[in-house]
């Protein structure tokens, strides 16, 4: 009986020919990847081309760390790319990962890299001020400077559970503390131009529209939309803002990461290690950081040219474990002062 | 030969027929089936639900309850009056643009009735999408307004912002009202006019007899429309996304993407039922008061009362105004994006989603209207009360927003895909991977819960006008089981089958929420196509994938008026 059972499971499996087993070739690794083509695919062609080892990449959307959570122990990814420390700190939390096993990973400062290395940063994602060009004098801004009795009306953001606004309320957590980020994310609510909603770039077209004099975004929009070939209009979008980095001159900008995990049942754990080695090399970076118009990780690679043109980035050195940590309570407070109801007062 | 022998005779043969029937049921079991075979349905159908339900009572008794607690009161706010409005425009707009092209004739009232319906082809996603690249600040509109003007920011001018509660409320009832409009057209044509004519000479004027007979004799077909239409107001993912509002369907999926917390989203989700249990018991209720409704005189025909020069160039506007805002703005924004955009990148993009989509539609379609088939026949007149009862239940899939029946989903088809692995090893030492969870088994099982009461009731009305006289005649002839299905049903029943399908097929290119959290890693439909570029603020380059999302939602709408006309 189980014989027999046993010669139709091995049947189902010549007909089916199923596609994890189909992933599972020695000389590849398989990349799950959060980051869009037009950056990725360079990179793993180029891995490749040096190594050999073939990547099969699937592009996902939201909720992609859930995904492997939900695949469990048949997941075959090897290595996760994708952004937010949030995300990051999820899969180690999650258990879907397990410590990477690279050299390069001393390439990377301390503070963008999990101590245990389950998790590492790829580039840097500096969230910013966009500032109207027409409305706005002031060259150099803090955090608190935006709470102020001056900005009454004159901000905006997308909405303040988005993964990027609860790393910076996080990261805040981690520098002040609780009770003034409370004050502090309350005055920021009461100072809001209209109630939060869409994305980055919706934010700098209000401005261009004159509803907003102040938005938080990240800088790499600035690059997308000027540079924006499709959507020429996007330009004009983002010609009517200049970036100001907020602490520049004190403790420093908030920066959230990209990164690389390995898969806790990664089934080419080997080949994965070898291509996050790969992605964390000066020429790797290189492309990896500027496509995106992000900064590099590695000490010593630069940012393109149009990026350096805004400025310095001085990153805030909070470790983002520390960072990560506060996330809960950051959540809990943007829902505790319905920030995403706009200004109360 | 006298005529009472032949009755007997008749009466006779009609008699051992039946007996006959009434013997090979018994031995085939094909004539009362088991209730057992409706009730796993209802299992396998109320999956989702189930599980939620589950995890809702687990996480709340882990004491994992704040998030729910602080969301909650808002997202059922701000869901109530989005709801509320949407009821109330599409209420009002769809009765009074039916009561006129049912009562009255005015210029273009021929291409207006069926032209009426064509929003129905425009998901809310896209009319959201639309309607903000028409009215947003660098769209067309204030484009005009800046330029007479001479203003150059929004602080020189006001203008309504269309991302805003206000806004969503406007757009979606925009695209929504046919919903009102088909029922309450329905309602009036099967109405009879003697009523109106009664009013009238009792000496009511048109509005007095709107007002006391026809806004209360067409309650229970307003109920059904704008029911419907608030059960696509919570379904909806991407417009209140995209407007901002904090809607319960937009919370659960923050809830579960942005924060990870399953046991929060169950909670919101198990909450997200209950409004719509009780939608669905208000419509309930609603329609007991029908007795009164269905009066039907057929001697006296429905009559089109000619509206004067002024009155009938109104009703005209209004019809063409509603028509133009649900679907002429839309669609002719999308057209002029598109237009725009055609590049070989756009092409690409939209080739391999849209080849992706009509696999999955087409699929969705069989896997739909298979299932439906079986479920019409379980709950054939002649089945019992309670199993009709399971079926009822098992279709009221389509009233559970997507983003909650695909949360429901994630987890139980992760489990079984875990077990049946671990039995495949333990038989065979063989690692199938993720054969639910992983493909678009889960995506055609969402699909088949959603849209089973689509392909259900087209079969189920189809079986009901054939009749069984068909089947009885295949069953004395020896015919049985399966093959009675594919000789007898299949046959009678393929404009049914066909009509289904095509039906399910629209459903499915249209779908957004579910196939975003379901979809296999790596698949593009159109609609996520759509989605994805619209939240990074490059809707225009999807502009083509949306259109043609569009242009197949119109061809169940041309098909319909394509058969009323034929018929009559």
């Amino acid at each position: 009986m189980i014989g027999s059972t046993r010669t139709l499971a091995i049947l189902a499996a010549l007909l089916v020919g199923s596609t994890s087993a189909a992933l599972a070739q020695s000389s590849e690794v398989n990349v799950y990847s959060y980051r869009e083509p037009g950056l990725i695919q360079p990179l793993l062609d180029s891995f490749a081309e040096q190594t050999g080892i073939k990547a099969n990449v699937l592009f996902a959307g939201d909720g992609l760390i859930e995904r492997v959570e939900a695949e469990g122990e048949l997941s075959p990814v090897d290595v996760i790319l994708t952004v937010d420390i949030g995300n990051l700190a999820s899969a180690k939390d999650k258990g879907v990962s397990q410590p990477i096993g690279a050299a390069a990973l001393e390439r990377v400062p301390a503070e963008y890299r999990d101590p245990e290395g389950n998790w590492v940063a790829l580039s840097l994602r500096a969230r910013v001020f966009y500032a109207s060009k027409d409305r706005v004098t002031e060259t150099a801004l803090s955090y608190e400077d935006i709470a102020g009795p001056a900005w009454k009306g004159r901000l905006c953001t997308r909405p303040g559970d988005h993964v990027y606004n609860i790393g910076l309320v996080a990261n805040r957590i981690a520098v002040w503390g609780l009770d003034k980020t409370r004050d502090w994310l309350g005055k920021v609510r009461d100072n809001l131009a209209f109630p939060p909603n869409g994305n980055d770039r919706a934010q700098v077209k209000s401005i261009l529209e004159g509803t907003c004099d102040l938005a938080i975004g990240n800088t790499y929009y600035m690059g997308l939309m000027l540079n924006n070939e499709a959507e020429p209009e996007q330009k004009d979008w983002a010609a009517a803002a200049r970036i100001v980095y907020p602490d520049a001159e004190g403790a420093g900008t908030q920066v959230n990461v990209s990164g690389a995990i390995l898969a806790k049942y990664a089934p080419n754990k080997d080949n994965g290690e070898k291509l996050i080695e790969f992605l964390l090399s000066d020429d790797a970076q290189q492309i990896y950081a500027n496509g995106n118009y992000e900064y590099p990780v590695v000490p010593g690679v630069n940012p393109t040219e149009l990026v350096m043109s805004w400025g310095t980035l001085n990153p805030d050195k909070t470790p983002l474990t520390e960072v990560a940590a506060h996330r809960a309570e950051a959540a809990a407070l943007v829902d505790e002062l319905k920030f995403n109801e706009g200004a109360q007062n | 030969m006298n005529s009472s022998s032949t009755r007997v005779r008749r009466t006779r043969r009609a008699a051992i027929v039946q007996t006959a029937i009434e013997s090979r049921r018994s031995r085939t079991g094909t004539g009362r089936p088991l209730p057992v075979a409706a009730y796993v349905l209802v299992l396998i159908m109320g999956l989702p639900i189930l599980w939620l339900g589950w995890a809702a009572i687990g996480s709340a008794l882990g004491g994992d309850n704040g998030l729910a607690a602080s969301m909650l009161p808002t997202a059922l706010r701000e869901t109530a009056v989005l709801m509320a409005w949407v009821g109330l425009t599409t209420g009002v707009l769809g009765l009074f643009s039916a009561w006129l092209v049912t009562h009255f004739d005015f210029p273009g009232r021929r291409i207006l009735e069926w032209a009426l319906i064509l929003p129905l082809a425009v998901p809310t996603y896209l009319a959201a999408y639309s309607y903000v690249e028409f009215l947003d600040f660098t769209g067309p509109v204030q484009q005009l307004v800046r330029l007479l003007t001479g203003a150059t920011t929004l602080q020189d001018y006001w203008f309504p912002t269309i991302k805003s509660p206000s806004g969503a409320a406007f757009v979606l009832s925009m695209v929504l009202y046919p919903y009102v409009y088909a029922a309450c057209r329905t309602f009036f044509l099967m109405q009879s006019a003697s009523i109106d004519s009664a009013a009238r000479t009792l000496g009511a004027n048109g509005w007095r007899t709107f007002f006391s007979v026809t806004l209360p004799l067409s309650r229970p077909a307003i109920v059904v429309g704008v029911t419907l239409a608030m059960m696509e107001v919570v379904n909806d993912l991407g417009a209140v996304q995209y407007f901002g509002v904090n809607s319960l369907t937009a919370v659960i999926y923050t809830t579960w993407i942005n924060r990870s917390n399953f046991g929060g989203a169950a909670q919101l989700a198990v909450t997200i039922v209950l409004v719509i249990a009780l939608l669905i018991f208000a419509e309930q209720r609603a329609r007991q008061n029908r007795v009164y409704a269905t009066h039907r005189d057929s001697t006296v025909p429905a009559a089109h009362l000619r509206l004067g020069r002024g009155a009938g160039w109104l009703a005209t506007a209004f019809c063409s105004t509603l028509l133009f805002l649900g679907f002429g703005l839309p669609f002719g924004e999308l057209t002029f994006l598109a237009s725009r955009s055609i590049t070989p990148a756009t092409l690409a993009m939209t080739a391999a989603a849209g080849l992706t989509t009509l696999e999955l539609a087409m699929s969705g379609a069989v896997v739909a209207v298979g299932i439906g088939l079986l479920a019409a026949k379980l709950s054939a007149p002649r089945s019992s009360g309670s199993a009709r009862g399971a079926i009822r239940v098992a279709t009221l899939g389509y009233a559970i927003p997507g983003t909650v029946l695909a949360l429901g989903l994630l987890q139980p088809l992760g489990q079984a895909d875990l077990w049946f692995n671990r039995l495949t090893m333990w038989l065979a030492q063989w690692r199938p991977g993720l054969i639910l969870s992983g493909s678009i088994a889960a995506l055609l099982y969402v699909y088949a819960i959603r849209f089973l009461a689509l392909s259900h009731s087209t079969l189920d009305a189809a079986m009901r006008r054939r009749g069984d006289t068909m089947l009885d005649a295949g069953r004395v002839l020896g015919v049985k089981g399966f093959a009675l299905l594919w000789r007898i049903d299949l046959p009678t029943l393929s404009p049914a089958l066909l009509a289904a399908g095509t039906l399910v097929f629209v459903e499915i290119v249209k779908e957004l929420p579910a196939t975003l959290l379901l979809r296999p890693l790596g698949v593009e439909t159109l609609a996520t196509l759509v989605y994805a570029r619209a939240n990074v603020s490059l809707f225009a380059e999807a502009s083509l994938p949306a259109l043609g999302i569009v242009v197949v939602g119109l061809i169940p709408v041309l098909l319909s008026t394509h058969f009323s006309q034929r018929r009559s």
